[in-house]
């Protein structure tokens, strides 16, 4: 373009002649004179005129671009006045990076659904807020008979649902009708109520009892019943939305909840408004809005331009200036979650568990916590979070040792040939902020100790695959638990059952029939010792063959606004937005 | 002729639709893992054989093919394997706020790109020159998400007087329609009016700098042409008033490219603006198709990128006619002024 430029000035050059001393007045348009490098040119009467009709133009386009300005000044302050809120706002408004994917609690299996349901949602127990403690809820009394083959829920009275529909035995009994009966009606032909054949296997029937009791029978005795019931499969949806909204039921949430559902605008928001006839503490705002921002940069500006009140997704990295900002609390608390590298069992390498126990020595989990993480987590010592029954206080039979690393696989020299893969997938999950970051640190520590390692990354539906299929030598993933009961990890990480290729969540196909043994008899055992016993028995198992090694526990991360009251994260991970309330601070 | 290229035209878009369509199929059949059992935390393999089965997955690649066309064609797009939903009514859902989006940008940014490098050439003012210039160097190279950042940045947090992102306020009801700006003006609401074209402004802006480059720099090699100079000489002596000269026979005269950018550029961005949509939280295609495209989900993959490819090649098509009609130089194949 530039020598487009200069060809039409040279143009315009050769067009003009310049005219010595004072001869007759240019009648040419000459470029040069106009734009003011022709030395040779005088101003004529008749140029003039056209500098003037120049300053006309110039003056139009003046007054144009003022008013486009103009409009838009005028246009902003109309929106000045909204900035300042210090009294409690009417609506409370939350955002977090992906919408929900549907709005049925028995169908879903991603964070944000859960999330964005929980508001309007309830079951018949539920986690006391903040612990893995079951509280009773929805029922307001339970029995377990039997010996932990009948368990019996008296419903609470008085409690109707969004659409009016009181709460009873049968009405509760629809949302586990409509999982367990294939011919249900509600039991949707798309849906796949994965929950059901995996958190409630071991139910065998549900039934109203009485008219305010319903009572679960068992195929086996089973201790994480309790704690599945508090899970959001099993909270309650009206059985009025099936009448009313037939196969769109999963998009119109009808629950028990202090919020109740007003309308979904797909990648935008989910409104809600107050339960007005909630049989608890009414909810304290009048309407609240869930909104997806994709970016958290922006998501951040949302917050700091007072749009949002509070926001979750965020990285540790980008906490920095909030920490210290007295506008805001930021929520930090442990989550249910680990990421691990397991090894996958058809690898033959990777064979003998001194191998394995060597590659955990090698790796620095204490740099991996502060580089990857930004301090916001710990190291993994068992496979399961702390603080889980069955953990033992004590460190577990490795810790970062290079050395001592580098001598046991010094033994196995040859098969370093070529190098080991390591799969890992290439977007943040829950467990692994970073997982590029982690694999990459895991290959400099390996490298250190003699092992070459070549990552393998893909998309983490591709890498989740792979991983299924077991075919990999090692590999990164991770699981979040869902209702706080060691036999969701370790029954998950270890069963035999869990090894099914292209099903597999036990990815390191790691069979041992004595493993198994002890994993069904936690599954059944309902004394609290026992099963502490049992599942220390598990852990050592697991230390001996290692089929899997923990890395990390991640932390979670909610930001809201100092005037937010009532908010506490929970281990599940859920976002609670239904007892939260505002105290103005009086300030700013 | 018109006719005839029309005819052409169509023979083109079939042949695009078949060839597409397979491609399509065999990329998203191509993928290794079950997109069913995929989407489970913990499947288990009867419910997805189960599944498998009832989508009519397990048929052969060729007979789904048939399905998969004749679906297409008669707009039977199956289910949403994420939110099971209809796949039509979510493209019915997400489609306008592409739309709305990428026809205002398109419109400003032409708008922009023309104004700017007329405005140049007319007043032949050498700092216009040098803003015209460099639009086409700033458009043209600067990454659109930075740019997005950027103008969320100045424009709503620092001096508040935009909206960060959304199509729309959450403190007001929704307009009914699914173009908020067309229903504003068709229900006569300028509230409405007002709060959509709000929340327009900064994406309608950074999506609009790239056309307004592609046509400021095509106008600029173009009206700096010096035979232009003869031309417009011409028209003078002809008597005819300098509105007429520009208006009537220099714009239409340079109009074929900037209908062929307009073209071009409607339908690379019919698919949805990825970045614009994500950085302004939009809920447009894009961000629909791409999270379609990681989640694997097969119905909407195969029918909304369907729908895109056939968009872009019908928005291309008209634009080349409409040039065709514009300028007859075009019509004749002779490289035009």
């Amino acid at each position: 373009m530039a020598s487009g430029l200069a060809e039409a000035e040279k143009n315009a050059l050769s067009l003009h002649k310049p005219v010595p001393g004072n001869g007759p007045a240019c009648i040419r348009p000459c470029r040069a004179a106009i734009i003011g490098r022709c030395g040779n040119h005088h101003r004529f009467a008749s140029m003039r005129s056209k500098a003037e009709s120049r300053r006309v133009r110039l003056r139009l386009l003046m007054t144009c671009l003022a008013g486009i300005l103009g409009t838009v000044l005028a246009v902003s302050c109309r929106r000045g006045d909204g900035g300042a809120k210090r009294e409690r706002p009417s609506t409370f408004v939350f955002a977090r990076g992906s919408d929900a994917e549907k709005l049925d609690p028995a169908d879903v299996d991603d964070g944000e659904s859960v999330n964005s349901m929980r508001p309007i949602f309830e079951g018949l127990v539920q986690f006391r807020s903040g612990t893995l403690d079951i509280e009773p809820w929805l029922a307001e009394a339970f029995e377990i008979q039997d010996d932990g083959l009948r368990y019996v829920f008296h419903l609470r009275h008085g409690v109707r649902f969004h659409d009016g529909t009181p709460l009873n035995a049968e009405t509760a009994l629809f949302s586990f009708a409509r999982q367990m009966d294939p011919e249900h009606p509600a039991h949707f032909e798309n849906a796949s109520f994965a929950y059901w054949s995996y958190l409630y296997q071991d139910i065998s029937e549900v039934r109203a009892a009485g008219p305010m009791t319903l009572e679960f029978r068992m195929h086996r005795p089973n201790a994480s019943i309790l704690h599945s019931l508090a899970v959001f499969p099993a909270w309650l949806i009206s059985p009025g939305a099936l009448e009313t909204y037939g196969a769109e039921m999963p998009r119109y949430p009808v629950g028990t909840g202090p919020y109740r559902f007003v309308s979904w605008k797909p990648n935008q928001a989910i409104i809600y408004e107050r339960n007005p006839d909630y049989w608890g503490e009414p909810a304290q705002f009048e309407r609240l809005v869930m909104r997806s921002v994709p970016d958290n940069t922006v998501r951040l500006l949302e917050l700091k331009s007072r749009n949002i009140q509070g926001l979750v997704g965020l990285q540790p990295a980008e906490l920095a200036d909030l920490v210290s900002d007295p506008k805001f609390t930021v929520y930090r608390g442990p989550g249910m979650n680990v990421g691990y590298l397991a090894f996958s069992h058809f690898c033959e390498r990777l064979g003998e568990p001194k191998i394995r126990q060597a590659i955990g020595m090698a790796i620095d989990r204490e740099a991996m916590v502060r580089l990857a993480l930004d301090g916001y987590g710990q190291v993994a010592d068992y496979p399961l979070p702390p603080g889980f029954l069955g953990v033992p206080d004590r460190k577990p039979a490795f810790r970062y040792d290079p050395d001592g690393a580098r001598l046991m696989l010094a033994e196995f020299k040859d098969r370093w040939k070529s190098p080991i893969e390591l799969h890992t997938l290439n977007a943040p999950r829950p467990y692994f902020p970073d997982p590029l970051k982690i694999a990459s640190l895991i290959r400099s520590d390996l490298e250190k100790v003699g092992l070459p390692v070549k990552i393998i990354t893909r998309d983490f539906k591709s890498h989740l695959h792979v991983m299924r299929q077991g075919e990999f030598d090692m590999g990164l993933l991770g699981w979040t638990g869902d209702n706080g009961d060691p036999d969701n990890f370790l029954s998950v990480f270890f069963g035999s059952w869990a090894a099914k290729k292209g099903a597999a969540t036990n990815i390191s196909f790691y069979r041992n029939s004595e493993m198994d043994v002890l994993l069904l008899a936690g599954r059944k055992e309902t004394d609290r010792a026992q099963r502490q016993k049992i599942y220390e028995a598990v852990l050592a198992r697991w230390a001996l063959d290692l089929p899997l090694i923990p890395l990390i526990h991640t932390e979670q991360i909610a930001v809201m606004r100092r005037e937010v009251t009532g908010f506490k994260l929970q281990k599940t991970g859920n976002i609670r937005l239904g007892p939260i309330g505002w105290e103005s601070m009086g300030m700013e | 002729m018109l006719a005839l290229r029309t005819l052409q035209k169509l023979a083109l878009l079939a042949l695009v639709f078949v060839l597409a369509s397979f491609f399509l199929h065999l990329a998203v059949n191509a993928v290794p893992g079950d997109p069913i059992a995929l989407r489970m935390k913990n499947p288990d393999p009867e419910k997805v054989a189960q599944l498998r089965e009832q989508l009519g997955l397990e048929q052969p690649f060729l007979v789904r093919y048939g399905h998969y066309v004749t679906d297409f064609l008669t707009l039977d797009w199956g289910r949403s394997l994420i939110s099971g939903r209809s796949v039509l009514d979510e493209i019915g859902e997400f489609f306008p706020a592409t739309l709305e989006l990428v026809l205002v940008a398109l419109l400003v940014g032409v708008s922009i790109g023309l104004v700017t490098a007329f405005s140049a050439r007319w007043l032949q003012w050498p700092a216009l020159r040098t803003v015209s210039l460099s639009l086409g160097a700033v458009g043209l190279t600067v990454p659109i998400f930075w740019l997005g950042l950027i103008f969320i940045v100045i424009g709503s947090y620092a001096l508040g007087w935009f909206p960060v992102g959304g199509r729309f306020d959450f403190a007001n009801e929704l307009p009914n329609g699914r173009f908020f700006v067309l229903s504003a003006i068709t229900s006569g609401s300028l509230d409405i009016l007002v709060v959509a074209l709000h929340h327009l402004a900064l994406p309608v802006l950074t999506l609009a700098l790239y056309p307004a480059a592609l046509v400021c720099g095509v106008l600029q090699a173009r009206l700096h042409d010096p035979q232009l100079t003869f031309l417009l000489r011409a028209l003078k002596a002809k008597g005819l008033a300098p509105w007429q000269i520009w208006f009537k026979h220099v714009l239409r005269l340079m109009s074929a490219p900037v209908i062929t950018v307009l073209g071009t550029n409607l339908g690379a961005l019919l698919g949805g603006a990825v970045l614009t949509e994500t950085v302004f939280s939009w809920p447009g295609m894009g961000r629909y198709l791409v999270a379609a495209v990681l989640n694997r989900d097969l119905f909407v993959i195969e029918n909304g990128l369907l729908l895109v490819v056939l968009l872009a090649f019908v928005s291309v098509s008209l634009a080349d006619l409409a040039a065709l009609v514009a300028n007859p130089l075009v019509r004749r194949g002779v490289r035009p002024v």
